[in-house]
């Protein structure tokens, strides 16, 4: 190929990397549908039932570079020769045959041909990749849904979440107590797997008992804080103590001497409280000495002050570790800026705890039902007046109807239907009668005849 | 016909060549007015040494086509009229009792068939015994007889005539026979504009007088030529895939060849197209065949080669049709354009 113009080497190394895009477009768009189809599948797998994958299913939008890959493998096996390239040269220049002629048989005397010059202009063919490019749209659109469908978590995973909800709290408070140092190693293993009992056994289910059994180490580890922090608060005053015993005994009296040796028993007797609580950690040597019985305390002013002042500085760090501490052990489920305290803020008594409506409040308040009579403003007893029972014989008539039957009864029963009996029956029929007595007064005087 | 030489022919020569073969084109066309496409199939097939069959209606000038050829080339010329009591011995020639000093002895009279050009007119109007006296003589061109076997004068072409019509009575050409024609051409018809033409130059029809244009030395030299045309490689696999492909088996074959075509053509087919491609070339110029002269001979070469199906027939497809599929089907490159590019 060397003999021909360099006009036409030019045209043929244009048209080698033409053939060589176009080829490559031609097998990559394969292995990319089926690389994308591939990875959306997965991601489809471990959105559902792997969670454990979520971390690197994002990196699956790399897939179809990947395939360019094994893509790029293909094309090099199916590169076009150079034979290829001058026989689709010569074909694209309209056949002529020349351009193959010389390729075979070199030959400078029609180097010059017009043929050669039609080869020298030929015009690239044109890349249109989009009829075998249509089908990566649909193939992306596949993983890109694919990475949208939420993960799913599996009912074991959502057990493990809520167990370690249940210890949450109590594993931050003893983590807090670790960071403070405030916690021997012993009683860190304890709780520990006090925690992790727990934590089993919510995993597997997760009722009232577990909530309890978790409430009931928080407050464990805040008793635990609190007996600290009474140490702690037991030997500053102590120490405060002892020191004012230690300043008044300057003086050589024999009643203070003996005050001051009380106070140096009781100091001794709170530091080695502190000893066991396991506040000691870290704490000066002579302060050890001092709380393991090693020791007495220093009876010259100097250098008591000089105990004094360094107890006294392990003392307020020990208090401070400790209020950071209790403030993270302290904190449990219930919060009561959740509830809102005022109760005329909501008709069915949302809000405050206990009271009932929609918020129920929290367990260990009094059930309620909402708008009970408060104890203050109950009804008070009022005592009625005595009753009295009335005589059947004490009446009176309190109004005489025109037309009513006048005499005694017998009188009235025999004469009065006589005389009256046209027209007083007439007259009683025609009078306004309750419809529920008409028919008593009709049978009344039709019995009369 | 195979090319042995190392450098294609010089561009010189070249034009010489085609000058000269322009010169025999001209001619001819002013013989046969309105068939540039025949004349070219015809001299290329000459150009390779081939036989042609020409086929076409009466009264269309294949004969005074042939008879010009002879005159233009300075060629020994005969003419047989195939009728159906034609005996092989009138196309070969016979040994006859001559007498002579007193002795009888057989002497050979050779028949028209020794001649350098032999027009076989009308040639499917013999028996089929006659016709394959023509045989070994387009093949072999040489004739035996009572077991001496002479040798016919270089070159020696056949240029048949026949008639599609008028079929009663004649004698098709066997597929055999048809095979030893490098080319069948179709004569068709010519236009108004042509018969416009004749009528105003020729008072009684016959052709204009024609002058030699080309020495028997001259058409040797155009023949050496001719084998010096370089054919390329992809080219020739191009002629191998094509007449691979005529064979309804073959895994590139076309439907249509799949559907109508009962046996393919012969390698035999192959190197006709290779031949008459390197024919066209020169005709055309050129030192080496291209995929275009390739496509120009196809059909011509190709298409008498094809035996066809009778549902061929009856659903109109005949072998230049097939051929034409054939070369719409086969790309001339063995290794196309990648899909995603497309020519411009």
């Amino acid at each position: 190929m060397q003999e021909l113009p360099v006009s036409v080497r030019r045209a043929l190394h244009r048209l080698t990397r033409r053939l060589a895009i176009g080829l490559f477009l031609e097998v990559w768009p394969a292995w990319a549908v089926g690389s994308l189809l591939l990875a959306g599948t997965v991601v489809l797998i471990a959105r559902l039932f792997l969670p454990h994958l979520t971390s690197i299913v994002p990196w699956f939008w790399l897939a179809p570079v990947v395939a360019a890959i094994p893509a790029l493998f293909v094309c090099a096996r199916r590169m076009y020769r150079p034979a290829h390239v001058l026989a689709i040269a010569d074909a694209l220049a309209g056949g002529d045959g020349l351009l193959l002629a010389l390729s075979e048989r070199p030959d400078s005397a029609w180097t010059g041909a017009a043929a050669l010059a039609r080869v020298a202009t030929l015009p690239l063919p044109r890349v249109r990749p989009w009829r075998q490019l249509r089908l990566i749209p649909p193939s992306l659109a596949f993983l890109a849904i694919a990475l949208l469908v939420p993960q799913r978590v599996t009912p074991v995973g959502a057990q493990n979440a809520i167990a370690s909800h249940v210890v949450a709290d109590v594993t931050a408070g003893v983590a807090a107590m670790k960071k403070e140092q405030l916690i021997t190693p012993e009683e860190e293993k304890k709780l520990e797997q006090e925690i992790e009992r727990i934590r089993r056994g919510a995993a597997k289910r997760v009722d009232a008992s577990s909530w309890e059994a978790a409430d009931a180490m928080q407050e464990r580890v805040a008793a635990s804080l609190a007996t600290k922090q009474d140490a702690v608060k037991w030997a500053q005053q102590s120490l405060a103590r002892y020191g004012a015993a230690a300043q008044a005994g300057a003086n050589s009296s024999s009643g203070t001497t003996s005050s001051m040796a009380a106070d140096a028993a009781e100091l001794t007797k709170a530091l080695s409280r502190l000893a066991e609580a396991g506040m000691l950690n870290g704490a000066p040597s002579e302060l050890a000495d001092l709380a393991a019985g090693r020791g007495s305390l220093p009876t010259d002013s100097a250098t008591l002050a000089k105990l004094q002042a360094a107890l006294g500085r392990f003392l307020d760090e020990r208090a401070g570790r400790l209020a950071a501490a209790m403030a993270t052990a302290k904190g449990g489920r219930f919060d009561a800026s959740e509830f809102a305290t005022s109760s005329d803020t909501s008709p069915d008594g949302d809000g405050d705890p206990g009271r009932g409506g929609v918020n129920r409040g929290r367990a260990d308040a009094d059930l309620t039902w909402g708008r009970e009579t408060q104890p203050f403003d109950r009804f008070k007893a009022q005592a009625l007046p005595p009753g009295s029972v009335r005589s059947p014989d004490d009446w009176a008539p309190i109004a005489v109807l025109p037309g009513a039957p006048g005499g005694g009864a017998e009188t009235s029963r025999s004469v009065a239907p006589r005389s009256y009996a046209a027209g007083a029956g007439q007259e009683a029929w025609r009078r306004t009668l309750a419809p529920r007595h008409q028919s008593a007064v009709k049978k009344y005087f039709d019995a009369s005849h | 016909m195979t090319n042995h030489t190392d450098a294609l022919p010089a561009p010189e020569v070249m034009a010489d060549v085609q000058a000269r073969i322009a010169r025999l084109v001209d001619a001819l066309r002013r013989v046969m007015l309105g068939k540039e496409q025949t004349i070219d199939e015809v001299v290329a097939a000459l150009l390779a040494r081939g036989h042609v069959l020409l086929e076409g209606l009466p009264g269309l000038g294949k004969t005074e086509l042939v008879k010009g050829l002879s005159r233009t080339l300075s060629l020994g010329f005969r003419r047989i009229q195939f009728t159906p009591d034609l005996l092989p011995t009138d196309i070969t020639g016979s040994h006859i009792l001559q007498e002579r000093d007193g002795r009888k002895d057989f002497t050979f009279h050779p028949g028209p068939v020794f001649t350098n050009l032999l027009l076989a007119d009308e040639i499917n109007r013999a028996s089929p015994k006659t016709q394959a006296a023509l045989l070994e003589a387009m093949q072999e061109r040489r004739v035996t007889t009572f077991g001496e076997t002479r040798s016919l004068p270089d070159p020696f072409f056949v240029l048949a005539t026949q008639n599609p019509i008028e079929l009663e009575g004649t004698y098709p050409l066997p597929e055999a026979q048809l095979d030893r024609f490098m080319f069948k051409v179709d004569v068709a018809g010519v236009d108004r504009g042509v018969l416009e033409e004749i009528l105003l130059t020729r008072v009684h029809g016959e052709p204009p007088p024609l002058e030699p244009v080309l020495t028997p030395a001259d058409l040797r030299d155009v023949f050496a030529v001719v084998d010096t045309v370089h054919m390329p490689r992809a080219v020739a696999s191009y002629i191998a895939r094509l007449v691979a492909a005529s064979h309804p088996g073959d895994a590139e074959a076309p439907e249509p060849v799949r559907t109508f075509v009962k046996y393919g053509s012969s390698p035999r087919g192959a190197i006709a197209i290779g031949a008459a491609a390197r024919g066209m070339a020169v005709l055309r110029g050129k030192p080496n065949v291209g995929f275009d002269e390739v496509r120009r001979v196809a059909a011509p070469a190709l298409a008498h080669r094809l035996v066809l199906d009778y549902t061929a027939r009856l659903e109109g497809w005949d072998g230049r049709r097939v051929v034409a599929a054939l070369l719409e089907s086969i790309s001339d490159v063995e290794r196309g354009l990648p899909q995603t590019l497309g020519a411009r």
